[in-house]
């Protein structure tokens, strides 16, 4: 993808650094004839994509289209963007467009099975990454997005097998440590999750969100917070089972007296769950910003 | 290019309404509420996700089923806590019906990255006004 010109290999540089912004004010130094290049637009909606700045993505990669003629990375930019903004038949059109130039490009079928996934359909969004995992196995884009699909379909412990993986495999990678963050999270880990978060914001301190989440870790490692990590550690369900079968077990046992002590306490732990995790909250929140 | 992966499956969603609840957080209101509690929140948050209408029935049909159990229940034995503890059992159930059918919307809904809205105010009304209504007609209907 790299341009003859300078400018466009020191847009690419900065981009690939992270620093989209200047990537964008590099691409504005192009002489117009140069700007309209496929190269410059492709440059320029991922520059925009990583900003976030999803209605240009769509505006620049439709221009684009216009200009250059179909081409599998615009149909893909512009089909994240049309997700990005809530119409995901319209991007669901675009990826497929692109998938009928290029049915083995590894980054269009993982765009692609995003949207699958964003919409319900985990079964064929497997299918999708498990092409792209066909032809480019260990593809960053086909880890994370392996990840994802497990995720989406409710399948946290290989959610986060996989982001071990995704480390193992790239120990440099921001998002391999963001995204093993978040399924230990999910599975209530808070202390690997913290450490995922640190890392990834370490190694990319631009991306606002890896620092929001390594705050909210933060919150959750709170000594304040340490009565509550039998519930985000084993769940709802299996905390309360074994509250409710503590409380009728001893008056079973013909402790009626304990059995109660152990059901105000239970009682005062469920206000407590309820009501001081909001306070710590807005308590380091406040101190942070 | 004949290929069934590559055809066209989306259909757009209906613009976000009111975000959903976590479906597992209506386990603390069924569990002091009882089954019409967990039946309500239910169907109001099966509405949230847009659950297909059988399903919303199909929650309804549980809360009433698990009342109807639980008043059989109040009208063979004696004690208070007999029960009270036949509704905490109705209730809990019903919740799982509940989960059952919004988990994975729910999970849908979270990895579009959507927030779940507060569950305490309507979880307290609920545990409130359907708690009390079951206990009027328990005491009205069997006792």
């Amino acid at each position: 993808m790299t341009g003859p010109s300078p400018v466009l290999a020191r847009a690419q540089a900065l981009l690939l650094a992270g620093r989209a912004e200047e990537s964008l004010g590099e691409l504005a130094t192009l002489p117009a004839a140069e700007a309209v290049g496929l190269v410059a637009i492709q440059l320029r909606c991922a520059a925009l994509a990583q900003l976030d700045r999803w209605p240009e993505v769509a505006e620049a990669a439709r221009a684009g289209l216009g200009a250059a003629g179909p081409d599998p990375d615009l149909l893909r930019q512009l089909g994240r963007a049309e997700h990005a903004l809530g119409r995901s038949e319209v991007a669901e059109r675009a990826l497929l467009d692109g998938l009928a130039l290029a049915p083995q490009d590894v980054d269009l079928l993982c765009t692609y099975a995003d949207v699958c996934a964003a919409n319900g359909q985990v079964d064929k969004a497997a299918q999708l990454v498990a092409r792209a995992a066909a032809v480019a196995p260990d593809a960053p884009v086909v880890y994370a997005t392996r990840i994802q699909v497990a995720y989406a379909g409710g399948d946290d412990r290989t959610a986060q097998r996989i982001s071990r993986e995704f480390v193992a495999a790239y120990p440099e990678n921001p998002a391999a440590h963001a995204l093993l963050g978040s399924t230990s999270a999910v599975r209530g880990q808070v202390g690997p999750a913290y450490a995922g978060f640190r890392q990834a914001a370490a190694a990319m301190p631009t991306e606002q969100a890896f620092a929001e989440s390594a705050m909210d870790l933060r919150i959750a490692r709170h000594p304040l917070m340490l009565p509550l990590r039998p519930i985000l550690r084993f769940g709802a369900l299996k905390t309360w089972a074994v509250a409710v079968a503590a409380i009728f077990g001893l008056r079973a046992a013909g402790v009626p007296a304990l059995s109660a002590v152990v059901a105000v306490l239970w009682l005062l732990f469920c206000v407590y769950s309820w009501v001081v995790p909001p306070l710590v909250r807005r308590w380091l929140r406040r101190n942070w910003r | 290019m004949q290929d069934e992966l590559f055809s066209p499956t989306i259909r757009e969603q209906p613009p976000p309404g009111k975000p959903p609840w976590r479906p597992e957080s209506i386990l603390y209101p069924a569990f002091f509420g009882g089954p019409l509690a967990a039946a309500t929140l239910g169907v109001l948050n099966g509405r949230r996700l847009a659950l297909p209408r059988p399903q919303l029935l199909a929650i309804a049909a549980a809360g009433l089923v698990a009342f109807g159990a639980r008043l059989a229940v109040s009208a063979t034995v004696d004690s208070a806590s007999g029960v009270r503890l036949a509704g905490t059992i109705a209730g809990v159930l019903v919740w799982l019906v509940v989960l059952a059918f919004q988990r994975k919307p729910f999970r849908t809904f979270s990895y579009r990255g959507g927030d779940p809205a507060r569950l305490v105010g309507p979880g307290f009304a609920a545990f409130l006004g359907c708690g009390a209504l079951e206990a009027v007609l328990i005491l009205v209907l069997v006792r």
